[in-house]
């Protein structure tokens, strides 16, 4: 089913290239135990995107992982914009991890009573994992907006520059209505608008503004394959080594 | 400060690293004070030291410590501690914790009955109950 | 991973002068090690056994966070999930090493903020071989079998010694050592059993990465008097011969079992002795890479530079101006 397939590949996609962009962080965060604690996220995300891809495979007939991941065509992505920007600094890497590990929560909390087996019982057991991410982001958040003018204003500016890409998370899918009468997934409409009081609501309490979004569609295409520059940067990265020759083990 | 090498990280390509070149000293303190990590393995065991963690406040120490103690462990909770507020009894007196044989009273080793009511039985001729 | 080659440095006359001990109190403190006993923190101390000591950890912990570097560069380049989740979870445990190392290190009075900042500067050393390039995905797996297995042998041995804070922490690192030695070795089979061009990508890697593995664990020692005084404290456990020896035991059969080749041709075992004969590799190169001329130096010190400076404004944002340094208790 061609529904179930790409809301599966969009969010591992998501979880792959965000995992992949945040290990770039390992050995080089702010403090010691931030690069740990964040590394381990950064494993997480990509453990996560193993396990849909997992799904995948054995339920739906797709290539193995290691395929689906790393030699996959880049117009075959399906992750969201916000996603493929290089790391930055460490206040669009905050602002970027709160936007989006609150979305993929609410996104397994919906996943969790799913109609599709293998999905719930993946947001059952990856429940504990995000409920971390997310302790960890809004730790962060609240400190910082409450630290110093730089580091309050560097939060405020990022969480401008990043907002309306975020919003490219809940772009919508074509056949988005089979997904919901069959009850796999609520919609995107759904979850964004619990994202949004979510989100609105943290961002009150650190002191921070949403920002008002003209273009609400500034942050789309990549759930259709349409992506910015750096995704090809990635994934020529990504399949550096496997592409020195297929048919290999590595 | 030229490198020799083509610079042959990935990530490196994307850092602006020349501008970085003369940062070469940190503050004092700006990695904040530390935490004591206490961590429990399952649940009726006993909170056992574990290491310590640098950390602005105790919420971010158990942020910290969650992922530095608890990611390769097995662990079911975790307490910390500021270094500061743990009140020790130095090594200097360590010599108070010897315990001489006087004390056997305390011991269960101090007790020996048995010795005492095997001869009772034996002097009586009693069996030994159940046999 | 650690990188071997500790630098102890021989104190100054005034050094000497200046820090007379007790001999009463020294005589009980080196009783207590010999008989096996451990030295806590807030122990009275040698002036001499303090300064190795703190030398000693945070070359270890320097050499953890900087040996993050060459293998960090791999992660996003990893082939496949496997061998991706498992490198970034070794570069995390190397980070997490460190942040170990600089808290035993702490127990002996020295802060971290102090330890960084000697490094950015140089004026600490850490290991070698982490001036050196990791060209191909082939040297990953030479630094995540070999250079970890070096490692370990140094650490078990550095486990045994005197100060407690730095053997709790060798303990938990040489647990999580056993995991980084399986997987590189792994990674290394993987590309030695493979294809012809897996197997020269390999053989090429290993010979570049053969003479820094001979450095590894520094030149034969001279024993001093100062060098007998650390054994004698448990502040050096084994002579660098003694753990090359080990090393060259325990590995070489298992690069060669796998059709690999070294690049010494004198390299052998003598069986009657049974010890490795090798061509002595170039001490003039270790000692320019050691103070700064190697490869990479420059290159890994400006990347530990960048990291410490763009967390500066997240540090400073979240301190406390009331909180002042208390050495960590263990």
């Amino acid at each position: 089913m061609q529904a179930l397939r790409n809301l599966l590949l969009k969010t591992a996609d998501d979880a792959l290239i965000l995992g992949h962009r945040n290990s770039e962080w390992t050995g080089l965060g702010p403090i010691l135990e931030e690069d740990i604690a964040f590394s381990s996220m950064a494993q997480d995300k990509i453990g996560h995107a193993l396990a849909l891809y997992t799904i995948l495979h054995d339920q739906l007939g797709e290539p193995e992982p290691d395929h689906l991941a790393f030699r996959r065509p880049e117009k075959e992505f399906y992750c969201c914009h916000m996603v493929e920007l290089p790391i930055g600094e460490y206040d669009f890497t905050t602002i970027r991890h709160f936007l989006f590990d609150h979305a993929e929560l609410l996104r397994y909390d919906l996943f969790s009573n799913s109609a599709y087996g293998p999905l719930s019982a993946l947001a059952r057991k990856i429940k504990g994992e995000l409920k971390y991410h997310v302790l960890h982001a809004d730790s962060w958040v609240m400190r910082l907006s409450r630290g110093t003018d730089e580091s309050y204003n560097r939060l405020q500016s990022a969480l401008n520059n990043t907002y309306s890409l975020a919003l490219g998370m809940f772009e919508i899918p074509d056949n988005e209505q089979e997904l919901i009468n069959d009850k796999i997934f609520s919609g995107e409409n759904k979850l964004k608008s619990l994202w949004e009081e979510k989100v609105g609501d943290l961002a009150k309490k650190a002191g921070l503004e949403i920002p008002v979004v003209e273009n609400k569609m500034a942050g789309f295409g990549g759930r259709k394959g349409h992506h910015t520059e750096f995704l090809h940067g990635i994934l020529e990265e990504m399949t550096q080594v496997f592409k020195l020759e297929e048919k290999v083990e590595w | 400060m030229k490198t020799k090498t083509p610079i042959i990280d990935p990530r490196i390509k994307r850092l602006d690293i020349e501008r970085s070149l003369s940062y070469n000293h940190v503050n004092q303190m700006e990695e904040w004070g530390t935490y004591e990590v206490f961590h429990q393995k399952k649940r009726g065991e006993q909170h056992v030291h574990a290491g310590v963690v640098h950390a602005p406040d105790p919420e971010m120490a158990l942020v910290f410590a969650k992922e530095q103690f608890g990611r390769r462990l097995k662990c079911a909770n975790i307490w910390v501690v500021r270094t500061s507020d743990v009140y020790s009894l130095g090594y200097e007196n360590e010599d108070m914790f010897e315990t001489t044989s006087e004390k056997m009273y305390r011991e269960a080793g101090g007790y020996k009955l048995r010795d005492k009511i095997n001869q009772f039985k034996k002097d009586h001729k009693l069996q030994n109950a159940g046999s | 991973m650690y990188g071997g080659g500790y630098i102890f440095s021989d104190p100054t006359q005034k050094e000497i002068d200046d820090h007379n001990d007790d001999p009463l109190l020294l005589e009980a403190f080196e009783a207590k090690i010999n008989e096996g006993e451990k030295v806590e923190p807030q122990d009275w101390m040698p002036y001499e056994y303090r300064r190795q000591l703190i030398r000693l950890i945070e070359q270890h912990a320097n050499s953890e966070i900087m040996g993050a570097l060459p293998e960090g560069a791999w992660i996003t380049r990893a082939p496949g999930f496997k061998r991706k989740l498992a490198l970034i979870a070794k570069v995390q445990d190397e980070v997490g090493h460190a942040q170990l190392l600089y808290n035993a290190a702490e127990t002996l009075g020295k802060s971290r903020e102090e330890m960084i900042t000697d490094l950015l500067n140089s004026k600490s050393k850490y290991s070698n071989v982490f001036n050196y390039p990791a060209k191909t995905w082939a040297d990953v797996t030479v630094i995540g079998f070999l250079i970890d297995a070096a490692a370990i042998i140094n650490q078990v041995a550095n486990s045994k010694g005197s100060y407690g804070p730095y053997c709790r922490a060798l303990e938990r690192i040489c647990y999580e050592e056993s995991f980084h030695i399986k997987q590189g070795y792994d990674a290394f089979v993987a590309l030695a059993l493979g294809s012809f061009s897996q197997q020269e990508m390999l053989q090429e890697a290993l010979n570049r990465w053969w003479q820094p593995i001979m450095h590894f664990f520094g030149p034969s020692d001279t024993l001093s008097v100062h060098g007998e005084k650390l054994m004698k404290w448990k502040v050096k456990m084994a002579s660098n011969d003694h753990m090359r020896q080990q090393f060259l035991d325990s590995y070489v059969p298992k690069i060669w079992e796998v059709g690999l080749t070294l690049p010494d041709p004198l390299l052998k075992k003598n069986l009657e002795t049974g010890i490795w004969e090798y061509t002595e590799p170039d001490w003039e190169e270790f000692y320019k890479v050691i103070n700064g001329d190697g490869p990479c130096n420059a290159e890994r010190i400006a990347t530990r530079k960048f990291a410490e400076e763009h967390g500066s404004w997240v540090r400073q944002a979240l301190m406390n101006p009331r909180q002042q340094f208390s050495i960590p208790l263990a």
